[in-house]
């Protein structure tokens, strides 16, 4: 190109090398979302000129979410900024939640001046790109090729992590990396998390590390301090994530990590500082709200509580993210204040509210209720939402997540209910026999209730039950009775159904089961099952990917086409 | 500013009214290219006096995206700077497709002279804007031809806009000199209109570090047609 003196009309994209896979833009579908009339005609002419024929348009967030539950777009304009109701944010992580739009369709988000969650980095769902106004047809073709590009080189990965096979997503990195100059921080930023995601954080320091021998990357600055505060290695996570803010004090991801490093140091009046701050600057993330919320009402700052609180609920309204734990938490906070009354509307209304996503929401309401009449003082109606919770755990085998069976056992004991608690907390033990430290709390709550000697006979028999159960499988597996090693997993999984150790043994025993005896669809199906149940557990763990990859490669390659469908 | 509750509702409202300049902007500058870009000077009266409208608009477009970033708090970073690697064909693309149709307007001859290969660190919405800023500006002092080129020089990514007019008047140079100087805060924005360009043109520079340096800025009479220069230094 360094021919001097190249006449001004030349075609737009003279510049672009290697421009001959050229993307053809008038046959695709596109959505147009903004408030601004003027703006959606602009944006419709400036897609006609490329040849587009089939272009939608919303002039809200909930008009936008009918047009995407009906019609697969290929590429989604949309504006930050869409008034009242939804923003564009909620719109595009409420189209990725649930399902409305493809891993290839290219979302631009669109807004008047740089927004801070553009360099929030990892936040869950990200456009594809972000373009700020006055938005000319160039900028719009140019941009659009650009992301068009990287969501080919991205499609096969993409592909992998759809159906959770990291380790193979990995290597397809690899693989490109060596070719792809342009994309080759994308990549390594993408092969790091993947490596997280296995559960292998060596390996993604390492590439972290690579990048920061390049250029200054707080996005890898803040992938190294993660680790470090993974590895239980607080203070100088603490340290790095301040590095980063002082880098950048728009990297928002790294206020809310630095606030969980002084949570694991036990320093909650800093945290809950630290997550007031990312609040201050991003205001609009619910999950952020609640923890604040959370935090504070820990700490025992009821009036900050109470604003996060309804603060969550306020953003919740729109989005997808909204979180029942925002009502439970704020009813808590009218307990304390002495107001009961509204404490129970809320919890209504939360029961109402999520009754379809949230199976344990009547269970979780009721503790709330318990806790406040506890706290507030009132034993007698204490006691009787106790009788209530120990009924309903009667009536049901299935079981809230671990934290919520802790509260829920605490409460029990204290308000005097004896024989529930106990149940519940052998169920805790059976399924983590091999957690010291979930261990150690159970035994706190026992000693609380003034029950240490039962607590502790009970643990012990729990965790030998667990352990045997285990064994039993693993010494048929390793002689060799694989059919009957398989039968007994399947049992034992059975009777602990959450147990991570014993569900990862119980997929193990079949991966071998199928690389001895041949490919079993049935079987197959069962492994994959147990691993994506193990991986809702706890997700990143090593085990997990490496399993995840064998029975990938198991697949007789026919079938391959199939596997997303089972993942 | 101070950070009483009413700095803080007029920061709001000035965001708002802002976010609505805008959307008016980009229809204003969206017609009126799309009406050149289908007019010509032999066809059109009026072509001249659009041209100069579009360029008035983009005038408006730059001062605003600068307030913006800028007002907030002058002087630290309230701007979330995001840098990402980027090959410079995608930078000159974006530059060139936005000053297209003001050149062609106007009868101004782009040369590009650069790498399109060649990959760089920056934040690319604020690079994009201070190189059309600058171009801009140089449409005002041209005779008939502006020249970007870009390249690296001594681990530097050195971004030039040239013009073959007489010359950038010496109160330019002169406030180019103020306003990137090492300290901060000597720019006059009442005595010189060109103050907030240029200040937002440094700051942009100063932004920029790597191992130790930061950008720079600078303004001279001189490069390959003698006319005024517009140098960005990025590390």
């Amino acid at each position: 190109m360094n021919a001097a003196a190249q006449p001004v009309a030349t075609p737009l994209l003279s510049v672009t090398p290697g421009s001959i896979d050229q993307v053809d833009w008038a046959d695709k579908h596109y959505l147009v979302v903004d408030d601004f009339v003027g703006v959606r005609q602009l944006l419709r002419e400036s897609l006609r000129s490329l040849g587009a024929k089939n272009i939608d348009q919303a002039s809200s967030g909930g008009e936008a979410m009918g047009l995407l539950a009906r019609t697969r777009y290929d590429v989604v304009l949309c504006d930050y900024n869409l008034g009242d109701g939804k923003n564009g944010q909620q719109v595009l992580e409420e189209a990725r939640v649930r399902n409305l739009v493809n891993p290839s369709t290219a979302w631009l988000m669109v807004s008047a001046e740089k927004s801070v969650e553009s360099v929030m980095g990892a936040a869950e769902h990200q456009p594809d790109a972000y373009l700020i106004k006055p938005i000319t047809e160039g900028v719009l073709l140019s941009r659009l090729n650009r992301v068009w590009r990287k969501k080919q080189v991205f499609r096969m990965i993409d592909q992998a992590c759809a159906e959770k096979d990291y380790l193979r997503a990995a290597r397809l990195c690899d693989d490109q990396i060596a070719v792809d100059k342009v994309h080759e921080l994308d990549l390594l930023r993408m092969k790091a998390r993947l490596m997280e995601r296995s559960g292998q954080p060596t390996r993604a320091r390492e590439v972290y590390e690579r990048v920061l021998e390049q250029r200054e990357y707080q996005w890898a600055r803040a992938g190294l301090a993660k680790i470090r505060l993974a590895n239980g290695e607080f203070e100088q996570a603490r340290q790095a994530f301040q590095g980063v803010i002082a880098e950048n004090r728009y990297y928002i991801d790294a206020y809310d990590q630095l606030a969980l490093s002084y949570q694991h140091m036990g320093k909650l009046e800093e945290a809950c500082a630290i997550l007031e701050r990312a609040a201050k600057l991003s205001p609009n993330s619910v999950t952020r709200q609640r923890n604040l919320g959370n935090l504070a009402l820990k700490l025992g700052n009821m009036q900050m509580a109470e604003k996060a609180f309804r603060k969550c609920i306020a953003i919740g309204e729109y989005s997808i993210m909204k979180t029942p734990d925002a009502y439970l938490g704020l009813a808590r906070v009218c307990g304390q204040k002495n107001d009961p009354k509204e404490a129970l509307q809320l919890l209504l209304l939360a029961q109402r509210e999520f009754v379809h996503e949230h199976a344990d929401i009547q269970l979780r309401a009721k503790i709330t209720e318990g806790l406040v009449y506890h706290e507030s003082g009132d034993y007698r109606r204490a006691r009787k939402a106790g009788d209530d919770l120990d009924a309903m755990l009667k009536a049901s085998p299935a079981r809230p997540d671990i934290p919520t069976c802790l509260e829920l056992a605490t409460l029990l004991f204290a308000v005097g209910v004896k024989e529930g608690p106990v149940e519940l907390l052998r169920y805790v033990i059976r399924n983590n026999h091999d957690n010291p430290l979930l261990l150690d709390e159970v035994q706190k709550i026992f000693d609380k209730a003034r029950m240490q000697e039962e607590g502790l006979a009970m643990i012990r028999a729990s965790k030998k039950e667990a352990a045997d159960l285990m064994n039993q499988g693993v010494l048929l597996w390793k002689t060799g009775k694989l059919g009957e090693a398989v039968a007994w997993m399947r049992n034992a999984r059975k009777a602990v159904p959450n147990n991570q150790r014993i569900l990862f043994n119980a997929a193990q025993v079949m991966v071998s089961c199928l690389q001895q005896q041949g490919y079993d669809a049935a079987l197959a199906a069962e492994a994959y099952e147990i691993l994506h149940h193990v991986d809702h557990l706890l997700p990143g763990q090593q085990r997990f990917a490496q399993l995840m990859e064998q029975l990938a490669q198991l697949q007789p390659a026919v079938e391959k086409g199939g596997l997303a469908a089972v993942a | 500013m101070d950070d009483t509750p009413n700095a803080h509702e007029l920061f709001l409202f000035l965001a708002s009214t802002a976010h609505d300049m805008k959307n008016s902007i980009s229809v204003l500058s969206g017609t009126l290219e799309r009406l050149l870009v289908d007019a010509s000077p032999r066809t059109e009266s009026a072509y001249p006096q659009m041209a100069h409208m579009l360029y008035q608009t983009k005038r408006l477009n730059d001062n605003l995206m600068q307030l913006l970033a800028l007002y907030k708090q002058v002087g630290t970073p309230a701007y979330p700077f995001d840098v990402q690697p980027l090959e410079l064909s995608h930078l000159v693309d974006q530059v060139v497709s936005m000053e297209r149709v003001l050149l062609q307007s106007r009868g101004i001859h782009l040369e590009l002279d650069c790498d399109p290969r060649l990959i760089w660190h920056f934040d690319e919405d604020l690079v994009v804007g201070v190189l059309s800023h600058a171009i801009n500006n140089a449409v005002h002092y041209t005779c008939d031809r502006v020249r970007l080129a870009i390249r690296e020089q001594d681990g530097w990514l050195e971004l030039r806009v040239e013009d073959n007019g007489p010359g950038y008047p010496p109160a330019l140079l002169k406030a180019g000199e103020i306003a990137t100087r090492e300290t901060a805060g000597g720019v006059s924005f009442l005595t010189n209109s060109a103050g907030l360009g240029l200040y937002f043109s440094s700051e942009v520079a100063k932004m920029h570090r790597h191992r130790g340096r930061h950008g720079t800025l600078r303004l001279e009479n001189g490069g390959r047609y003698g006319g005024g220069c517009f140098i960005l230094r990025l590390p």
